[in-house]
């Protein structure tokens, strides 16, 4: 598939998109030190850092959610790359305010080198740092490997979460806890039905024939579980929410977050009509969407197809998921 | 240099190796076409180019501060797992030298093998699932042979390379287990792996380097 995409040369994507960026939403941040997205007024002192680190190229995470109330900084990399442990230590220094800095950290292979560096590193130096890795893709394997689980759009709902915590003057243990516990609570399973291509070698991530689907692909083309004919958005919302209920056992009387996030290329149109069957499904079962949105949390380019997550919620989840927050791409007041 | 490997012998190692490295960009970016992103040579390059200023501005005459310092600034070039791997390999060189600042061919069989357990502490990869360690390993391997039979450094590292260059042509015939390549399954035998053709580049770097001293 031939590459149409409004950029100068694939070498200066980064830098540009984030200078851009940066311009266009100077009110809530900025960039700092080595190409570090951080809020544009510093968190107060005495409550705990949030710093998470990506590739570029999904949009608009990890960058787009830097803000009062859930990240203080982001480390971009080049697209769909991690970035480098430097990068990553200068980011938990910065993001110290002296109640130590949670490090949320997605599970791709890129990213959890780095990470293991970066923190290898902090502990050297004596830093109070702690991490958590999201893992809630299903389609990875069993429960009880989450080794094998890739970290999807569900780190956008525990950036949220940590956020409000911390802005809560919670510790930096009671931020861990929070966000494990939804870490726990949380599954995503993805679907795709065509490729994006690489912003900077203009080649597809994956190929798909022209009228198949495939469920649990990864979001850099990584094999899913089933590739499979084009399905209604009814049936293919009735198959994706069925494996996601059972694999977090959900129960009648529970109450759900539900995040249905599109891939770049599928429209809200599809999205909404997907969502009234799974309210549908919920319903006949007891289940209660407590909560729920639709929109890019966490694209892969122009790929079309979505992911669906969804969380158990408690009381206490989701009092921080309706805390207020300030980032350029989600405003919660 | 006689039968040890001192700081100027490893810097001049070093920056043959980079040297080696970056003339064969091309070459490498080309190999990760067939099954990556075709971006592993540009990112050799910048992690070679990143780590011969970090040799141009390391004031010290330590080996192991060297080592480390390349190292350090390898961990930051941006681009997959290249960088931290690589990165990785050399901090391991370091903290494995230690203080001694003449190596000889057993002491630098040491010193490379820190570097293989510093990279298996990132990376679950194993011989035949087509990566660096495919080249990697059989190097180490062949050097601590090499010292074990009472050869030199100049020969040890010959070996080395030898093992390098074989290994990495075996990575040809074999399915990818890790990285992008991973996702092509069986499209990804018939071309030789990228991260393990520049290991050999490496080692092909530091025994020509030697052998001319």
């Amino acid at each position: 598939m031939a590459m149409k995409k409004f950029i100068n040369k694939p070498e200066d994507l980064v830098g540009e998109l984030l200078e851009g960026y940066a311009l266009a939403y100077a009110d809530k941040i900025r960039l700092a030190g080595n190409r570090l997205v951080v809020r544009a007024r510093r968190k107060a002192k005495g409550k705990v850092g949030v710093v998470t680190l990506g590739g570029s190229g999904h949009e608009p995470a990890l960058s787009g959610f830097v803000g009062k109330g859930m990240l203080d900084i982001s480390v971009p990399g080049e697209i769909f790359a991690a970035p480098g442990p430097p990068r990553c230590l200068e980011a938990l220094k910065r993001a110290e305010r002296g109640a130590g800095v949670l490090f949320i950290v997605l599970n791709h292979a890129g990213d959890v080198m780095a990470a293991n560096l970066t923190m290898e590193m902090a502990l050297k130096q004596g830093l109070n740092v702690k991490q958590i890795l999201t893992h809630e893709d299903i389609a990875g394997g069993p429960r009880s490997q989450p080794e094998n689980r890739r970290g999807l759009v569900g780190a956008v709902p525990v950036m949220k979460v940590a956020g409000a915590a911390a802005e809560a003057g919670y510790s930096l243990d009671a931020c861990l806890a929070v966000a494990e516990r939804l870490e726990r609570q949380m599954a995503t399973l993805a679907v795709a039905m065509t490729s994006a291509t690489h912003p900077s070698t203009g080649q597809a991530i994956f190929t798909l024939p022209d009228d198949e689907m495939e469920i649990g692909m990864g979001q850099h083309g990584e094999a899913g579980t089933g590739r499979m004919k084009m399905k209604s958005a009814d049936e293919t919302a009735e198959a994706m929410l069925g494996q996601l209920l059972a694999d977090l056992s959900v129960q009648a009387g529970e109450q759900l977050l539900v995040l249905l996030n599109g891939a770049g290329a599928t429209t809200l149109m599809e999205l909404f009509i997907v969502f009234r069957r799974m309210h549908q499904v919920c319903e006949a079962r007891g289940i209660k969407i407590a909560r729920a949105r639709i929109a890019e949390f966490l694209t892969v380019q122009e790929m079309a197809g979505f992911q669906m997550f969804i969380a158990r919620m408690d009381e206490e989840l989701l009092k921080l998921w309706d805390a207020p927050c300030d980032t350029p791409y989600l405003v919660v007041r | 240099m006689a039968d040890s490997v001192g700081f100027d012998d490893l810097a001049i190692m070093l920056r043959a190796a980079a040297a080696k490295v970056v003339s064969e960009h091309e070459t490498l970016s080309r190999l990760d076409s067939a099954t990556g992103d075709g971006d592993h040579g540009t990112t050799m390059r910048r992690a070679m180019m990143v780590g011969l200023r970090a040799m141009d501005a390391c004031t010290s005459r330590d080996l192991a501060a060297l080592l480390n310092d390349v190292g350090w600034a390898i961990l930051g070039v941006d681009g997959g797992a290249t960088g931290p791997l690589l990165g990785t390999f050399f901090i391991g060189m370091s903290e494995a030298a230690g203080g001694r600042q003449m190596l000889d061919a057993s002491a630098l069989a040491e010193v490379f093998e820190g570097a293989v357990a510093a990279v298996r502490r990132q990376t679950k990869a194993q011989v035949g699932d087509k990566t660096m360690i495919d080249a990697l390993v059989p190097a180490v391997e062949a050097l601590r042979a090499a010292a074990k039979a009472g050869e030199g450094p100049r020969a040890a590292l010959a070996k080395a390379a030898e093992a390098a260059a074989r290994g990495a042509a075996s990575t040809k015939d074999l399915r990818a287990k890790f990285g992008r390549a991973r996702n092509l399954g069986d499209r990804s035998i018939g071309s030789p792996d990228p991260g393990a053709t520049s290991v050999s580049l490496l080692f092909r770097g530091f025994a020509d380097a030697i052998a001319a001293r």
